[in-house]
């Protein structure tokens, strides 16, 4: 299965790679998402419970390795969740480049999905994660509004990029 | 002896029990202080299995047991091979069996790793959970093409490539035959994976008695003497030790006689291991990869004919995938192998086939094992060249059908019971007469299709031929006894899925010994009543074990005779069974009942003459020396939506000769529902499976089975050419309706379109047949 988009955040690169590799604004913005924790400086350890059609809440637990960290422009995530109702794994790419006051994080991952949730969750998998991306993206830039709020009370966030 | 039962239409005498709830299913046996048991399974299709820590699962409360293969010791053992390789010249055969748990891989998704015993299966799914399982997965292999190149990942590393098997059988010389062709039809056909999706899962309860020490199995097996056999062996017990009942089974259709399953292997050893009764039921999702399956192959056929459609000869080239293990041997390939001969004169063919390991689950024959893909094969080529050389479909058919004085004809390949492929006898003619006398065949392509199609409908004929290769050996037996209060037992030891034995074992019965068969209680499928057979198969029931009932039937009359004669002081020749009790010819008031004769046979007191054997009793065995051909022609009219692409089934024929029909009744209840499951395969069914070997449609959600609403009821029509292999004359019918569905299907949709698409693959599905027409007719 493959995701992939872009989006435009508000803020710097910098600021925009900050929060994403922050394990506590992870666990707040990704859905799911009930424990994030930094293990190492490239390592990321938690657990998440995810719905899919006929599975309504399957938990998986997770670990992010980070690979090829070039801050603040790209880095690559292993991605290895398991659980009960099976795994999902692969690799995604976060690409951040500047764009006039904003981000664009360009993003694309390549995942495995199987056990139950290939085997009766296959037809919902890519609405699924295409919601679960909406929703990631949302929050991130709601948090990156709020940053920039509370960083500079006189200024108004512009308005986020179109969705994927 | 009148043949007053024979070829009646007797209600089936099993269904008052199934339709009151009263006839006993595996998971119907509720034994005290029973224990529950769950698989774990592998989520991976390939991967080197790195640990499986069950220390978790252990300590949940209410569990009471949980093994993996490291615990297991000794009698953790690769699964036997159940069919060896027919002695074909230059044959390949790689054996790689099932293993009872995993053990250093994972082939397969599904695959078990772990089996946990608890107090109900509630504790033992949630001990599932508990349970964490280190797996590195490796690439799968998943494409039978790219299975076979160079640097491939392997299934099985210790065979050094990914061949299962590969076995060429020819006879005459096609290179030349070709040479001469007026034309020559080549195309490649790929036929695909479906569940036998019983309605019935599988399921095994075991019972150890310590102090009888007696291993009590109930499985739902199609082949329960086997399985004693196998599992007295591996536990280190006595035949007569295990009894196996293979009670009331929801459909077996072929995956039921697959063994060793590794639940099989495992229950009884847990049941004496702990003491205690366990049961395990297979979930419906577990039946989707737990349990075998068939049917991907992927053809290279050619088809080489004269310009008045006579063919001159077959080649085929293909691939058969058979998954992560293959303890079924060559059965299904060589079926396939043979009847795509069909009921033709083919003087010249060649046909090799490779079998490919892959990372899916087991393949084992389900309904029909690989003879559709013959069927569709050449029925497909046989259409192809009518098109090209102007000809009727039918008429090249006729043309070249094997005459009714061909008989017996011999095809010089070897058949999948190693004997050659020679039928014993058929007339195909009058076959192909009825079914285009029943379809309208003439009146539709001349009036019919032509008017709906100036109205814009899409309307379309299919009609082929098969022939059912059935009634193999080796043997099977029965045992016949008359019993004091008058009724009559049959024990056989195949088991029962459904088919109607007990009416058409009993109707064989009630001619010899002149009683209604109401009064004959027939008993399959337990160890205990009767210990020798092989099992459920190949159309093989009516034939193998019917002939073993009747002649089992014949002795106990033999007895009925003499003793009556001695008792009513008459000869033998002046008496005649009816209603229960032996009558003297012209003196009909003068007679004995049958219980009262057979507790005279059973003195208590008293001398008899030596030798003399006790009861009105007797036992007898069938074995044919080989198979016999029984064949048929379908047809079928569809109607094609072009917009949504839906098919519907407007009519469907079936004239079917499996020789002596016992009961009509239940011979059309086995076509209807062997042609529910060949449109099913048609056109429903596909198993789905993305490149890493992940099943994507595990559930009725998204695997398409049809439903009373997609399946016409089926005309039937019945020839009936005798075998001479066997008394009775019959022949078998268990997977006729599903063989040839595939092909009437193709040739109906391709007709009902106009020739716009060739249908070279099946299943169809409506998306499938909306891509075809897509690639076509949008420019």
């Amino acid at each position: 299965m493959i995701v992939q988009g872009e989006y435009t955040f508000p803020g710097t690169r910098e600021a925009i790679w900050e929060l994403l590799l922050d394990p506590a604004v992870i666990a707040r913005t990704m859905p799911g998402t009930e424990e994030m924790v930094r293990v190492a400086p490239d390592r990321y350890e938690g657990r998440m419970r995810v719905g899919v059609g006929a599975i309504t809440a399957a938990e998986f637990t997770v670990s992010v390795q980070l690979a090829d960290v070039v801050p603040p422009e790209r880095y690559t995530m292993q991605i290895d969740g398991r659980g009960r109702f099976g795994f999902t794994r692969g690799t995604a790419q976060v690409r951040l480049a500047a764009d006039g006051a904003g981000t664009v994080m360009r993003f694309e991952a390549d995942l495995q999905v199987g056990g139950k949730i290939a085997a009766v969750g296959q037809r919902l998998l890519d609405s699924v994660s295409k919601l679960m991306t909406r929703q990631g993206l949302e929050s991130l830039s709601k948090e990156v509004n709020r940053r920039l709020a509370s960083a500079d009370p006189g200024s108004r966030s512009p308005n986020p990029g179109p969705l994927p | 002896m009148t043949a007053r039962w024979l070829g009646e239409r007797v209600p089936r005498l099993e269904d008052t029990k199934l339709l009151t709830g009263r006839a006993l299913f595996t998971d119907d046996v509720d034994l005290p202080g029973m224990l529950h048991a769950a698989f774990l399974r592998s989520d991976d299709a390939h991967g080197v299995l790195r640990s499986v820590d069950v220390e978790a699962a252990r300590r949940r409360p209410g569990v009471v047991a949980v093994w993996t293969a490291a615990d297991l010791g000794e009698y953790w053992k690769p699964g036997p091979a159940l069919v060896p390789p027919p002695p074909i010249a230059g044959l390949v055969f790689n054996s790689a069996t099932q293993v009872p748990l995993a053990r250093e891989k994972v082939r397969h998704v599904g695959e078990p790793l772990a089996l946990v015993v608890a107090v109900s299966r509630y504790v033992a799914e949630d001990a599932l959970d508990d349970i964490v399982v280190d797996v590195e997965p490796l690439p799968a292999v998943t494409d039978l093409e790219a299975a076979l190149a160079p640097g491939a990942p392997l299934v099985h590393e210790a065979l050094g490539g990914n061949v299962a098997a590969r076995a060429r059988q020819s006879k005459g010389d096609y290179a030349a035959a070709r040479g001469r062709a007026h034309k020559v039809i080549a195309r490649r056909f790929r036929y695909d994976r479906g569940a036998a999706a019983a309605i019935e899962n599988r399921g095994v309860v075991a019972a150890w008695d310590a102090k009888t020490e007696e291993l009590t199995v109930w499985d739902t097996t199609q082949a329960p003497i086997p399985i004693r056999n196998g599992l007295a062996a591996m536990l280190g017990l006595g035949e007569s030790q295990v009894r196996v009942v293979a009670p009331f089974i929801g459909g077996g259709f072929g995956p039921k006689i697959m063994m060793f399953y590794p639940e099989e292997v495992l229950i009884p050893w847990a049941a004496m291991r702990l003491g205690r009764p366990v049961k395990w039921i297979e979930d419906r999702q577990e039946n989707f990869y737990a349990t075998t399956q068939e049917r991907l192959q992927i053809h290279d056929a050619e088809l080489a004919v004269a310009k008045d459609g006579t063919i001159l000869g077959v080649k085929d080239r293909f691939l058969f995938d058979t998954g992560a293990y293959d303890p079924y041997g060559l059965t299904i390939p060589i079926n396939s192998q043979c009847t795509l001969l069909g009921p033709y004169a083919v003087p010249n063919y060649d046909s090799e086939f490779t079998a490919v390991f892959t990372n899916r689950p087991i393949v084992t024959p389900v309904r029909g094992a690989g003879r559709q893909h013959g069927v569709f094969v050449m029925e497909r080529l046989l259409d192809l060249a009518a098109k090209e050389l102007g000809m009727d479909r039918v008429a090249i058919r006729r043309r070249n059908f094997l005459p009714p004085d061909a008989f017996p004809h011999d095809h010089e390949i070897l058949f999948q019971d190693f004997a050659p492929l020679t039928y014993d006898s058929g007339d195909y003619g009058p076959a192909m007469d009825r079914a285009v006398d029943a379809i309208g065949y003439e009146r539709f392509l001349r009036e019919e299709q032509p008017a709906l199609r100036r109205a814009g409908r899409h309307v379309g004929l299919g009609i082929v031929s098969y022939i059912e290769g059935t009634g193999i050996g080796p043997y099977e037996g029965a045992r016949v006894t008359i019993e004091p209060s008058g009724s009559v037992r049959v024990a056989t030891g195949v088991g029962t899925q459904g088919q109607g034995h007990f009416t058409t074992f009993a109707q064989l019965v009630s001619d010899v010994l002149g009683m209604d068969p109401s009064k004959v209680q027939v008993i399959t499928g337990d160890t205990r009543e009767f210990g020798w057979g092989t099992g459920t198969f190949a159309s093989r029931g009516a034939v193998v074990a019917g002939n073993a009932v009747h002649e089992a039937a014949i002795r106990v009359r033999k007895k009925v005779l003499k003793l009556a004669s001695e008792v009513l002081g008459v000869d033998a020749g002046e008496l005649f069974l009816e209603c229960g009790s032996v009558h003297v010819k012209g003196a009909p008031e003068r007679s004995l009942r049958l219980g009262d004769l057979a507790r005279k046979a059973n003195p208590l007191r008293g001398g008899v003459a030596p030798g003399t054997e006790p009861g009105l009793e007797a036992t007898a065995y069938f074995g044919p020396e080989r198979g016999n051909a029984a064949n048929g022609v379908h047809a079928m009219i569809v109607e094609v939506d072009r917009e949504t692409c839906e098919v519907r089934i407007r009519r469907y024929v079936v004239v079917h000769d499996c020789g002596t029909v016992i009961n009509p009744t239940v011979v059309e209840g086995q076509v209807q529902g062997g042609v529910a499951m060949g449109i099913g395969n048609a056109f429903y069914e596909q198993l789905v499976w993305d490149e890493n070997g992940q099943l994507m449609n595990a559930s009725f959600m998204d695997y398409l089975l049809p439903t009373a609403l997609d399946v016409p009821a089926v005309e039937m029509r019945h020839t009936v050419t005798p075998s001479p292999l066997n008394p009775l004359g019959a022949k078998g019918v268990g997977e006729a309706g599903a063989i040839p569905a595939a092909a009437a299907f193709a040739q109906a949709v391709e007709d009902a379109l106009e020739g716009e698409i060739e249908v070279l693959e099946i299943p169809l599905s409506p998306n499938r047949l909306f891509d075809l027409l897509g690639s076509r007719s949008r420019p």
